[in-house]
């Protein structure tokens, strides 16, 4: 590989030795979708409610039949950190970065970063879509920080 | 007061074991906590476990019961049922590892007490060793390389979440955000812990603490600083508990024990992280046939300053006020209501999980509190919680003798 397709593949924040396992059958629909750019969570498919991402059996219905699907990429700031302890080897960053946690309009909850470079975390409440950074061979969901609302 | 009857039913012409409807601590042991590497969790285990059948005045072969606590995740050698051969036990007629996370200790006396009182054993030893710091490593570094590729920590992982700090300070946003406290009120907590663990020479943190130490502490992950966070210490504790009244000479009864598991859904229109616990402590009391009113003293599992303040409100022990108003008055401190974790807790004292605040609790229903003794303590609540506050056990302790 070299050094220009590493610069433009490097994610601004962690080490890929952190890149999840994207054959993990539990999360692979998720990490496939984001992929192709899009954003997939999972439902009961017997009766549409949102899952939890390694959620087996429905806590509505009891079924045992989880489908994923394409989801809406927005969603609203349930708590968000800024993280100031960087773990070296980890993270690559030399300063503080955001951590999030989004409620999508799905319904689902997922923690993520932010997909360009920052060192501040928007506030709860606010409204956030949903873009991906690329770390390792994975691709992961992450704030569009350009399209960061109020 | 003394509550519990004693029935004793011994076999006629042999020995055999007594049963009781109580069941009572009876030796305490501690190792030094330390913050180096040394000793491994079954080295600390031995230690302990010898430190407490002295305190109790008994051999190993006074033990028919063995329960052992671990911790999970970082460590590479844990401490599991085999210490009942490599820890020179006898033959025991209980022997289980507890896990349930955080909430494993109370859960090993809810156990111990329950085979107690059921004659299942008559003299139990629980036992919980953890030496999470090894050479060339912090804590913070050990625990920011755990937790694996896979699943959903994978993708947290993956997202700049590591270790344990960034989740508690997005639940430390949430519940300020929810309850509309200061994180003013989070110095509060981590001062009065460690005004409280000066008084302590076990505690690994006795340097005085102000407001203005605390806002120079340095932040980790906010509003969490590095005041707000237990320092992980290699030791171990290890208490007897029996049924046997022949056996000790200083006697710490269980009252009454409570669970409460509330299963949160990560999903929208509900919190996650907290909410849920408040009938583990009132199964206990009601057990024990106590208010909170009648508590002398709290020792609850904060290994974060804002699990004080969640658990203070979700336990409903402030009657009736804010959680960060009620440590801000310094009712959790040495003259206030509540004297709440009276050994510096996991914040200033050491962080070994639930032997924490249950060893403080016996060393307080005995009176050997020294500098850090509070007056008359009779009845104790002890809490553990474990993961991102999801299992909440009590456990309410009385001084019988």
């Amino acid at each position: 590989m070299t050094a220009a397709v590493n610069a433009r593949t490097a994610d601004w924040l962690l080490d890929p030795v952190l890149s999840p396992d994207v054959h993990d059958e539990a999360m692979r629909p998720l990490y496939d979708a984001a992929g192709r750019g899009e954003l997939a969570m999972p439902f009961c498919a017997d009766c549409e409610l949102a899952l939890e991402l390694e959620q087996d059996v429905c806590d509505g219905c009891g079924a045992r039949n989880r489908r994923w699907r394409r989801v809406d990429r927005r969603g609203v700031v349930h708590a968000a950190t800024v993280m100031h302890r960087r773990e070296p080897g980890l993270v690559h960053a030399d300063y503080p970065y955001p951590i999030v946690d989004v409620e999508l309009n799905s319904g689902h909850r997922i923690v993520m970063t932010t997909a360009a470079p920052s060192h501040t975390a928007p506030p709860i409440g606010s409204e956030v879509l949903v873009g991906f950074r690329r770390l390792g061979e994975a691709a992961i969901p992450a704030i569009d920080t350009s399209e960061v609302g109020p | 007061m003394v509550a519990g009857r004693q029935l004793p039913r011994r076999a006629q012409g042999r020995p055999g074991p007594v049963t009781t409807a109580y069941a009572d601590v009876v030796g305490l042991g501690m190792t030094a906590m330390s913050l180096r590497p040394g000793a491994t969790a079954l080295q600390l285990a031995c230690q302990a476990t010898a430190a407490a059948l002295t305190d109790a005045g008994i051999g190993y072969h006074d033990v028919d019961g063995l329960l052992v606590g671990s911790s999970q995740g970082i460590r590479p050698e844990r401490l599991g049922v085999s210490f009942a051969a490599s820890g020179g036990f006898g033959d025991l007629r209980l022997l289980e590892h507890v896990e349930i996370k955080g909430a494993t200790t109370v859960a090993m006396i809810q156990r111990a007490r329950h085979a107690i009182t059921t004659c299942e054993a008559s003299t139990v030893v629980c036992v919980f060793a953890d030496a999470p710091l090894v050479e060339g490593k912090g804590s913070g570094s050990t625990y920011a390389h755990s937790g694996g590729n896979t699943g959903v920590r994978g993708l947290e992982r993956a997202s700049g979440l590591l270790g344990s700090v960034p989740t508690y300070a997005l639940l430390a946003q949430r519940w300020l955000h929810v309850t509309g406290t200061s994180a003013d009120d989070l110095c509060a907590v981590a001062v009065t812990a460690r005004q409280w663990a000066m008084g302590n020479p076990a505690a690994v943190n006795h340097e005085p603490l102000d407001a203005d130490g605390y806002h120079a502490s340095p932040m980790i992950a906010d509003p969490l600083r590095r005041c707000d966070c237990a320092r992980p210490v290699n030791g171990a504790v290890a208490v007897v508990l029996t049924g046997e009244p022949s056996i000790g000479s200083s006697r710490v009864r269980v009252r009454g024990t409570g669970r409460d598991h509330p299963v949160r859904r990560r999903r929208a229109g509900a919190e996650s992280w907290f909410g849920g616990g408040r009938r583990a402590v009132d199964d206990a009391l009601e057990q024990a046939g106590l208010e909170r009113a009648d508590l002398d003293l709290a020792e609850l599992y904060d290994p974060f300053s804002i699990v004080t303040l969640a658990l203070l409100d979700e336990y409903a022990l402030t009657r009736g006020a804010p959680s960060g108003e009620f440590v801000r008055s310094g009712q959790t401190g040495p003259d206030g209501t509540l004297p709440t974790n009276t050994g510096g807790g996991q914040l200033s004292g050491f962080y070994l999980q639930g032997m924490t605040p249950l060893a403080e609790a016996v060393i307080q229903l005995r009176g050997s509190g020294g500098a850090r003794q509070v007056p008359d303590a009779t009845t104790a609540l002890v809490g553990g919680i474990g993961g991102r506050m999801d299992h909440h056990a009590a456990l309410v302790l009385e001084r019988a003798a």
